[in-house]
């Protein structure tokens, strides 16, 4: 049941890639829609069946594969890894929706773009360590090109920052995981019998090193982030958008799965530095944001802040914060893909996206002002307004993480105002006042430039209104990632999602 | 024989200053422009029709009506009407109350000055007591504010009046596009020539305004007081709306108490030949009801005109106020060579002296006017490129 997320895009990578030649652009863009879409129904499908109140894996699946290396092909799915398998399948949809009818070498495209897909639901569902390595890797061969290809001015350089700096984590990664098997004595790299709790203290924080590295590349924390930004600028509007809204995930996914769920001793030392570490990162990404002209690095920057916040929980490992952070990556996920293609369809229309030249772009009739709508929508998600899902996210990781971390909480808070700071002078400068010249002419927009946007903004809202409809699938799966763990649970007392009593 | 020539200053505006003398208008004379101003103004044309009807019934049968709920609705009330009213999708006679108001506040002509004289205020109080004389509360509030009232009745004398120059406005515009699909108006001047003849027909045209209360006609304003429509309509409402207007929020911020907006009256300047047509569409700006109420009534060619835009009718509304500014400098251009002193064909040098002391003072008040963008085509870019989503 699982394989089938697996195989369906990597099957439709393969007969899009191998599409007659005289085949247009915008067939194969549909054809590679109706396979992606295909994958995301299927998903919604395991969804339905998933049951919310087990926290164990499901649809397990098991096959050996190389016995001689301890690697199985071995796939589950709990309540961690459910949304954000559904949230790739919907960003992987929008994104090829997005993508100009007109693009260049299509096939190869779309191929990447499914392949892409694969690789993280891949990750997402590896029930094994090497399995789980082999997806990570598998995803950045399809990243670079789709950056080094269809990116902007500076895409090599670009392409050739993201693939060093993922690669060092790569390598950072391989060498924990076969670590933690050598070490702990494991004859395979399967997840669930690893436990690391009979190996020295000094040799898990070695270990939970490397993975915190490893991961803060890909998350990325500051000062590991240098890649982001760039990567941002120069990837096209849909690439951007799984860059931010799925990608990012891997890291803080595997933060959560491979650091707290291996090393939950290691991870309880080396807490209060990891929410220091957070700290930095959300109040250095945020004040930089402030500091931005061109709207895609404000986003990219206000990323770098946001996954700061998913840190902050994961160190404080409350259940409530754990639980935070799950709605903090689908949030981020959402948001970021949102302000992603809003800002893409201004560049695509204006020309440009220095906040300088961008003025009354709210103007009803020459200006753009659905998208503005949308762009406002956006950014009041991302600065916590209440009623959308950057609310719920962020006061449950606040709300959870307080007990842990107070001072630390309470400077992250500082983020979420900081927040509100550059996006109001984004949205004030770019969306408000007379129409500048330089924009007075701008082409029309379609409604299909319009609809992945108002989609993403609908279901921000909806999750902001219903957050329960999100947090039943996960509420067990993150609270039992804490209870295993006397020594954590001994300090912090579970406090359940229902218990709080949000909507 | 000696001639005379005329030493005058070289006036910023002096191109258009020529034109006029030469017989021109001051929008430049192409057929797309010639195209545009009609097509707009036979729309206008209608709207106004339906303005003006409204104006004259609020006049008539609203008279000292305090709370005048369907005062839109022209005596005809039903369901679908008060839907449609809702909805919006229909004749924002708003824009016409505020133009109404518009001509009040500025005030000017012949009409202003009778409205304070003790002979209006007689007649007026003749009709407000057999107005009000079965309604206590409103006897109270008379005796307590004698001049709330008699404020109200001229604002009527104002509905009514716009809404007699508006009837003439209505027939000059809608007989002139019949003779341009008959191709008879070819050129703008032809166009400010037939607008120049409608005014100089209606010019004395009498402005009156009577009101019938319990079967008693009122007279508020009656013939005998001599107001026409020329001097005590038609200019004092191209002074308030042209050319003074109300600074209205729109992406400027006008704020009076920082001194943004100019204490004395007569240097305001934000009339429909000063207005920034970029912000129509947005809320609290009074242009974008015309607009909107013009879209409906367009011909045919000029909707295949704006089709031709890069926006097509994406931005119809701005397209549509671009083209109207133009069609009111050919109204006003009209209306400067109306009020001349002397034909602009004259050949005697006095004449010509005071003639162009006549347009320089026009032109003055042209200088920060939309005049220059109007003839400069701002839609130009867009007319040459008409590629889709490049």
């Amino acid at each position: 049941m699982l394989s089938a997320l697996i195989w369906l895009p990597i099957i439709g990578a393969a007969i899009v890639a191998f599409l007659p030649g005289n085949i247009s652009a915008k067939i194969t863009r549909q054809i590679s829609f109706a396979i992606i879409f295909a994958a995301f129904i299927w998903s919604l499908v395991i969804a339905i069946q998933f049951k919310p109140e087990s926290s164990t894996q499901q649809f397990i699946e098991s096959l050996p594969w190389i016995d001689s290396l301890g690697l199985t092909y071995s796939l589950g799915v709990d309540g961690l890894s459910l949304p954000l398998l559904v949230l790739n399948g919907l960003l992987t949809c929008i994104a090829i929706y997005s993508t100009d009818e007109k693009i260049i070498r299509p096939r190869f495209y779309y191929s990447l773009v499914l392949l892409l897909n694969a690789g993280v639901s891949g990750a997402f569902l590896a029930q094994d360590l090497l399995l789980f390595f082999l997806f990570y890797e598998i995803e950045l061969v399809p990243l670079y090109f789709l950056i080094a290809i269809w990116g902007g001015a500076r895409k090599n350089y670009a392409a050739i920052k993201f693939l060093l700096y993922t690669t060092v984590s790569g390598i950072l990664l391989l060498a924990a995981f076969l670590g933690v098997v050598w070490f702990s004595g494991s004859t395979s790299f399967a997840y669930e019998p690893l436990r690391t709790h009979n190996l020295p203290l000094g040799t898990q924080l070695l270990l939970l090193g490397a993975i915190l590295v490893a991961f803060g590349i890909k998350i990325p924390l500051v000062p590991l982030h240098t890649w982001l930004p760039d990567a941002h600028v120069e990837a096209s509007t849909p690439i951007s958008v799984l860059l931010a809204g799925v990608l990012l995930k891997l890291g803080t996914y595997g933060l959560l799965r491979f650091g707290l769920g291996l090393f939950p001793e290691a991870w309880q030392n080396l807490a209060p530095s990891l929410a220091i570490w957070a700290v930095v990162s959300v109040l250095y990404g945020a004040f930089t944001a402030i500091a931005q002209t061109d709207m895609k690095k404000m986003v990219a920057y206000s990323s770098i802040a946001h996954m700061g916040y998913i840190l902050l929980a994961s160190a404080a490992a409350t259940p409530l914060s754990l639980l935070g952070c799950l709605y903090q990556m689908i949030s981020h996920g959402l948001i970021s893909a949102l302000l992603f293609l809003v800002v893409g369809v201004v560049y695509k229309k204006a020309g440009t996206r220095d906040i300088n030249l961008l003025c009354g772009l709210l103007n009803p009739e020459r200006g753009l002002p659905i998208i503005g709508s949308l762009m406002i929508a956006g950014v009041m998600a991302s600065a916590g307004i209440p009623g959308m899902i950057g609310f719920i996210s962020e006061f449950l990781i606040f709300r959870g993480s307080f007990e842990a971390f107070p001072v630390e909480t309470l400077l992250c808070m500082i983020g979420t105002g900081l927040t509100s700071v550059y996006f109001l002078l984004l949205v004030n400068r770019v969306f408000f006042g007379r129409l500048s010249e330089k924009v007075v002419d701008l082409p029309q927009v379609q409604w299909s430039e319009r609809i992945p946007a108002a989609i993403l903004a609908g279901i921000i809202i909806l999750f902001g209104v219903v957050p329960s409809w999100l947090g039943r699938w996960t509420e067990a799966s993150t609270t039992a990632m804490i209870n295993p763990q006397p020594a954590i649970a001994k300090v912090i007392p579970a406090v359940s999602f229902s218990e709080a009593k949000l909507p | 024989m000696k001639t005379t020539s005329l030493k005058t200053r070289i006036h910023p505006l002096k191109p258009y200053i020529d034109q006029l003398k030469s017989g021109n208008a001051l929008l430049v004379d192409t057929p797309d422009n010639v195209m545009e101003v009609v097509g707009i103004l036979k729309s206008y044309g209608v709207v106004l029709d339906a303005y003006q009807k409204n104006l004259i019934y609020i006049a008539e049968h609203q008279f000292l009506e305090l709370f005048p709920f369907f005062k839109y609705f022209d005596g005809d009330i039903n369901l679908n009407k008060l839907l449609r009213h809702w909805w919006h999708d229909r004749i924002n006679f708003e824009y016409a109350e505020y133009c109404m108001k518009t001509m009040m506040w500025h005030g000017g002509g012949g009409l202003d000055q009778y409205l304070d004289t003790p002979e209006f205020k007689e007649r007026t109080r003749k009709a407000i007591e057999a107005k009000i004389k079965t309604n206590l509360p409103i006897r109270l509030v008379d005796r307590l504010f004698p001049e709330f009232l008699l404020e109200q009745v001229r604002q009527q004398a104002y509905y009514s009046a716009l809404g007699q120059f508006w009837y003439v406005m209505a027939e000059i515009f809608l007989t002139m596009s019949d003779l341009y699909d008959r191709g008879k108006i070819t050129t703008i001047p032809e166009v400010v020539d037939h607008i120049l003849k409608g005014l100089v027909a209606a010019a004395n045209k009498p402005i009156t305004y009577a009101v019938t209360i319990d079967k008693q006609v009122y007279e508020i304003i009656p013939q005998s007081v001599g107001l026409t429509f020329l001097m005590d309509t038609a200019v004092p409402y191209v002074e308030a709306v042209f050319f003074r207007g109300t600074p209205f929020p729109g992406t400027v911020s006008y704020n009076a108490q920082a001194y943004q907006i100019s204490p004395d009256q007569s240097r305001f300047q934000y009339g429909a030949l000063y207005a920034d047509p970029l912000p129509i569409g947005g809320a609290g700006i009074p242009p974008t009801l015309l607009m909107q109420d013009m879209r409906h009534f367009l011909p045919d060619y000029l909707h295949n005109y704006y089709q031709t835009t890069k926006r097509k009718e994406d931005d119809l509304r701005v397209q549509i106020c671009i083209t109207f500014q133009k069609s009111m400098f050919c109204v006003t251009t009209a209306a400067i060579l109306g009020l001349a002193p002397y034909p602009m064909n004259t050949t005697d040098p006095t004449e010509q002296k005071a003639n162009q002391k006549y347009l320089e003072g026009w032109m003055d008040r042209f200088l920060t006017s939309q005049l220059m963008v109007a003839n400069s085509d701002p839609n130009a870019s867009l007319y040459s490129n008409k590629t889709e989503n490049s």
